[in-house]
């Protein structure tokens, strides 16, 4: 198809010496294009040869903003050369989004339905690249069509199978795949090897997220192989360099990874001996490298399946030996995957034994010129570290980091941080490494990496001594390094106490050590540095002119957060009594987080449209939670009505907080290492009053929608709350007032804790509320798992004026609190997840009517829904006085649940309709008896 | 899934360019000099593989590559590919070229850009492999052009232009 013109033009462009010229010879084009397409008038070859210009200036990375209507006039042609580049230009031009695509749609259906098969491809392949919602809508059925028609010829059949798997990754809810689920299925045994591989490759995306439909897939894909391998059934035409359709081979190893290992075993034979084959295969010597890339391809990922298998079968033994002979292989590509792939068996394998045998070779790997390489090595020593040989790897690691590359610094950092805090054996071990670490990677130490460290000293009494010795070590050194100083400032304010009479760690000498580094810190440390300042003031009363001078000066400066601290800290300061000074430094409480948030850190989540990982790098426990849920995932199909993640909300002995109880120790410790609060179980239990006080449901149902407000109150006492929440993590600060003019004497308050609902008091509510004052308790929460009982809160006192009063009232905790709205879902991305979770049991669904007399105020529904922390996404119905909203309910143990919502409320019958869909029947059943009951009644 | 394939000379002069997931035209441009810049620092005798970088998507995406003579063949792709899988399509896609064009050099993907879109259609269908039998490819390809001559497109007879190194030199690396 030769086009003068558009040679000429090509041969042009590549005339241009320098870019300028480049830019001016492209301008003339565009313009004397934009001419002649604005005077019309052009014949098919123009257009043709017109758009093939604007395309090869799109190639070389120029904007082409004009030119897609010409682009569909060609599609339309009757002769096959423009049709072809029009096919072309939209494939490359055209947005999924772009109103355009609508003008294609009818031109691309008629090719789907032409008599000429390449003209069904061409319209194939256009939907498989462009793919937007219309196109899905409206051509997915003749999609389908072409693919299961007994008459469609293979090169159709295959082009098919693809364009489905891209309509369905863009849009599940469009396309019905468990209806298809038999049909496609059986397409995975067509002979030509063109077709089974596009259909396994559908039947994979498939699978993936209807595994029970789907599970025929597993035998068929086993077939396949056994056809491949031991009847050797396959057409000539698709050997690759002595090896049989190695891609046939990867996909279907890989679709059986996507499955629990089977209980059979008698499939389980099958396949090892199906991988016994494959590994037999490889010990021939290849002929060349594209013979041996096949030959390892198939390995690798039969490899892979052996470990998903059976991490300490027969065939893992083989291949940890041949693995550890590939990771000394000559080839680079041969040791990267050797790596990579004994990365996943140590994130699997119950024994690490045939791992570490290789470790003098896998730390070498950290020395290999080539950096992709180097990330393999650095990714296994992670995985196989395990307490025998952590001590070697961390240090390994720590002498590597020095000269890492810049990009892989912040990672290693991150997992040398993990590795230090899970196999820490002794305190001064920990505390040597970690500031080590912060030492010698400076800049590249994530805050969560120190703020970490802060945690684990504040919560281990044992580490703090040696801590606050060893930071102040480093600050003296001459070197800075603004991470070291933030531990140093934070840790010597909070256990400085610890070492002051040790020899050249007096207050002083700590100050001064901390101050010296003052000036050349950035504003945000040099604010917390202040506040170790005033902590300074609070223990080494004797050093506090030398402070007070810092905060006079400090009061004057330009940065508002740093003059208000100093003033703030001045002030507190130079009261006439300690009191304040003391209450405001008191010790800080133990860190209640459970999950480190530096797992969190290195765990990113994935794309959507591609495929799920079969493992993550890591140890033996992060792979297993991912084993388990897929396995939840099919039987939970099996067993239906057995809620499988719900625990009871068993009663613990209550947190019971008085004038001088210590608090209960709730929390597993972050290390492993004993935890430093002392448990002491109060005896003086209230006498149980299990009915709750009359009075108190208003403040309950209303605060479940609100931060802060007032919870309850009665003659003599008033009780206000505040509250915040982040994650399965919340904060209540209640504030008991005293009404009357009487002191309450004896004042006790004690809160329900359970397993589910761990509520912990960090300091004692005073013993006294003094006449028209107020005390103030602090409440830490923790979501462990989905509850459904709110906590109950038991007061008593005595006074004077009232004579012992018990009150009973429950706290306006709900599963809602616990829930982060999510606002940005396009329809899309909504619908297709509303479908995925489907119907009962997982929907619970409730149509009830309106208590209000007034009728239903979509005003005040929308007020409530966004009280529980649903997220309301608008234009996602079309109905605009439905609702429609999305959130995810933080469970902590149990996991993060997605939530769902839709309300279609009635305006005229005063009814509404509510749905809710989660991946958990409990979640959503109590979501939806919270809404039920405040739409009934607050709407 | 394949996410982008991209061909570009030693200079980092885009030759093809094919994205599977919709992105602007300015973060294409970035992502082949991105690539380009990371690319062309590796020695011959290091791996085909790198880790893709933020702007590629982190992690969980590869850079898989060959160098044959003058142009840089890449494909960019998630975890759920083998690598190696990749390296041999690479190939596939590199012989076919050279079948359907004869001893194919760079300037034959440059003055035939069209045709190189078409064969590549033909091995890659929306980021999925779809053929990797090369006979399959190339029959189908002769198909396509029986069709043009018949629509009346002029033939160009023998389409090579061989003035620059040819790609079949490389095939051993």
């Amino acid at each position: 198809m030769s086009m003068r013109g558009l040679t000429v033009f090509i041969a042009d462009i590549r005339n241009c010496r320098v870019r300028e010229l480049e830019e001016k010879r492209i301008n003339k084009e565009m313009a004397n294009i934009r001419s002649k397409f604005k005077e019309g008038n052009l014949n098919g070859y123009q257009k043709k040869k017109y758009v093939c210009k604007l395309l090869y200036m799109y190639i070389l990375g120029w904007d082409i903003d004009f030119g897609h209507m010409e682009a569909v006039n060609l599609i339309a042609s009757t002769k096959y050369s423009e049709k072809q580049i029009g096919y072309l230009a939209v494939t490359l031009l055209f947005h999924e989004n772009s109103d355009l695509v609508r003008l294609v749609v009818n031109s691309i259906k008629k090719d789907l339905d032409d008599m000429n098969e390449i003209y069904n491809c061409l319209a194939l392949h256009a939907i498989a690249n462009i793919g937007g919602r219309e196109m899905a809508e409206t051509l997915a059925l003749d999609v389908h069509r072409l693919l299961i028609s007994p008459t469609s010829r293979s090169f159709v059949q295959k082009k098919a199978a693809l364009t489905m798997l891209r309509l369905f990754r863009k849009h599940p809810d469009v396309i019905p795949a468990t209806d298809w689920a038999d049909r496609v299925i059986a397409l995975m045994d067509e002979y030509d090897l063109g077709v089974a591989l596009s259909v396994t490759t559908l039947v994979m995306a498939f699978a993936q997220t209807f595994p029970e439909e789907y599970k025929g897939c597993y035998v068929k894909a086993l077939q396949r192989l056994k056809r491949i391998l031991i009847d050797r059934d396959f057409s000539l035409d698709y050997i690759y360099y002595k090896v049989p359709t190695p891609w046939l081979q990867v996909k279907c190893l890989r679709l059986l990874q996507y499955y629990p290992p089977p209980e059979d075993a008698a499939v389980r034979n099958e396949i090892n001996e199906l991988l016994q084959v494959i590994v037999n295969n490889s010990q021939d010597t290849p002929k060349n490298v594209q013979h041996n890339n096949a030959q390892n391809a198939v390995l690798f990922e039969a490899i892979n399946l052996a470990i998903h298998l059976d991490s300490n079968s027969q065939i893992c033994m083989q291949a940890a030996v041949l693995l550890g002979r590939f990771i000394s292989s000559k080839e680079t590509n041969v040791r990267y995957l050797g790596l990579e792939t004994m990365a996943h068996l140590a994130a699997c394998a119950d024994s690490l034994e045939p791992i570490k045998k290789h470790q003098e070779t896998i730390i070498m790997s950290l020395r290999d010129k080539d950096i992709s390489v180097r990330r393999r090595g650095l990714d296994l020593l992670y995985s196989m570290c395990d307490t025998s040989n952590s001590k070697v790897i961390i240090s390994e690691l720590l002498r590597y980091l020095q000269i890492a590359d810049y990009t892989l610094r912040e990672e290693m950092v991150l997992k040398i941080a993990i590795l230090t805090e899970k196999f820490a054996t002794a305190y001064s071990w920990y505390v040597d490494i970690i500031l080590q670490l912060i030492s010698t990677a400076g800049d590249h130490v994530g805050e969560e990496v120190w703020f970490r460290v802060v945690q684990i000293v504040t919560n281990n009494e044992d580490l703090q001594e040696y801590a606050a010795k060893t930071v102040l070590n480093y600050l003296r050194s001459p070197q800075y390094n603004e991470t070291m100083i933030k531990v140093g400032g934070y840790i010597l304010g909070e256990f400085g106490h610890l070492i002051a009479n040790s020899s050249g760690c007096s207050p002083i000498e700590q100050f001064t050590a901390v101050h010296s580094k003052f000036s050349l810190c950035s504003l945000q440390t040099r604010a917390l540095l202040l506040t170790t300042y005033v902590k300074f003031v609070n223990l080494f009363p004797e050093i506090k002119s030398q402070v007070l001078t810092v905060f006079n000066q400090y009061r004057h400066v330009l940065d508002s957060e740093l003059q208000q601290r100093a003033c703030e800290y001045m002030a507190i300061s130079t009261l006439p009594t300690d009191d304040m000074l003391q209450t405001v430094c008191e010790e800080m409480p133990p860190f209640p987080e459970r999950e480190s948030t530096l797992v969190i850190k290195l765990n990113q989540k994935q794309g959507d449209t591609e495929d799920k990982r079969v493992w993550v790098i890591g140890g033996k426990e992060a792979n297993l939670e991912r084993r388990e849920s897929m396995k939840a995932r099919m039987s939970s199909i099996d067993s239906i009505s057995t809620p499988t993640s719900f625990t009871a909300p068993e009663p613990r002995p209550a947190t019971t907080t008085n004038g001088n109880s210590h608090m209960m120790s709730a929390e597993p410790d972050l290390l492993g290492l004993d935890d430093l609060s002392i448990s002491t179980p109060n005896n003086v239990q209230l006498s149980s009053n299990d009915v709750p006080t009359p009075g108190f449901e208003p403040g309950y149902h209303k605060l479940q929608r609100a931060a802060e407000g007032v919870l309850f109150e009665d003659m003599h006492l008033q009780i206000g709350l505040k509250s915040e929440y982040h994650g399965h993590l919340g904060r209540l600060a209640l504030y008991f007032g005293n009404k009357t003019g009487a002191t309450l004497q004896n004042f006790t308050t004690q809160i329900d804790s359970t397993e589910a609902l761990t509520v912990i008091s960090p300091t004692p509510v005073a013993n006294v509320v003094e006449a028209r004052s107020q005390v103030q308790q602090l409440l830490n929460i923790e979501c462990n798992e989905f509850f459904r009982e709110s906590p109950g809160l038991r007061i008593s006192y005595t006074s004077q004026a009232t004579g012992p009063q018990r009150l009973f009232i429950k706290l306006p905790v709900v599963l809602t609190k616990f829930m982060e709205p999510i606002q940005s879902m396009d329809g899309n991305s909504f619908f297709q997840r509303w479908k995925q979770i489907g119907g009962a049991p997982r929907e619970s669904q409730v149509v009830f009517k309106s208590g209000s007399q007034s009728g239903i105020s979509i005003e005040s529904v929308r007020n409530i829904l966004d009280g529980y922390r649903f997220g309301l996404l608008d234009d996602v119905d079309p109905n605009p006085s439905n609702f429609v909203g999305a959130g995810v309910v933080h469970g902590g143990k149990a996991g993060k649940v997605g939530a769902l919502l839709r309300l279609e409320p009635n305006m005229e019958q005063h009814m509404y309709r509510l749905t809710v869909r989660t991946t958990s029947e409990i979640v959503s059943e109590e979501l939806r008896i919270i809404l039920e009951r405040s739409l009934t009644y607050d709407a | 899934m394949i996410k982008s394939i991209m061909i570009f000379n030693n200079h980092g002069k885009p030759r093809l360019s094919k994205f599977y997931q919709q992105i602007d035209i300015a973060t294409q441009q970035a992502l082949i000099e991105e690539i380009f810049s990371l690319v062309s620092k590796r020695p011959d005798t290091v791996c085909n593989f790198l880790e893709g970088s933020k702007l590629l998507g982190g992690k969980d995406t590869r850079v898989i590559y060959r160098h044959y003579a003058t142009l840089y063949f890449v494909f960019v792709v998630d975890e759920s590919e083998s690598e190696l899988g990749i390296l041999d399509l690479i190939q596939v896609f590199v012989e076919s070229l050279d079948r359907c064009f004869e001893n194919v050099c760079e300037l034959d993907l440059i003055f035939h850009f069209e045709e190189v879109h078409h064969i590549l259609t033909e091995i890659v269908q929306g980021g999925m492999v779809l053929e990797t039998n090369m006979s399959e490819i190339v029959t189908a390809i002769g198909e396509l052009n029986k069709m043009k001559k018949k629509s009346g497109a002029i033939s160009a007879g023998s389409l090579s232009l061989k003035a620059s190194e040819t790609l079949r030199s490389s095939f051993r690396h």
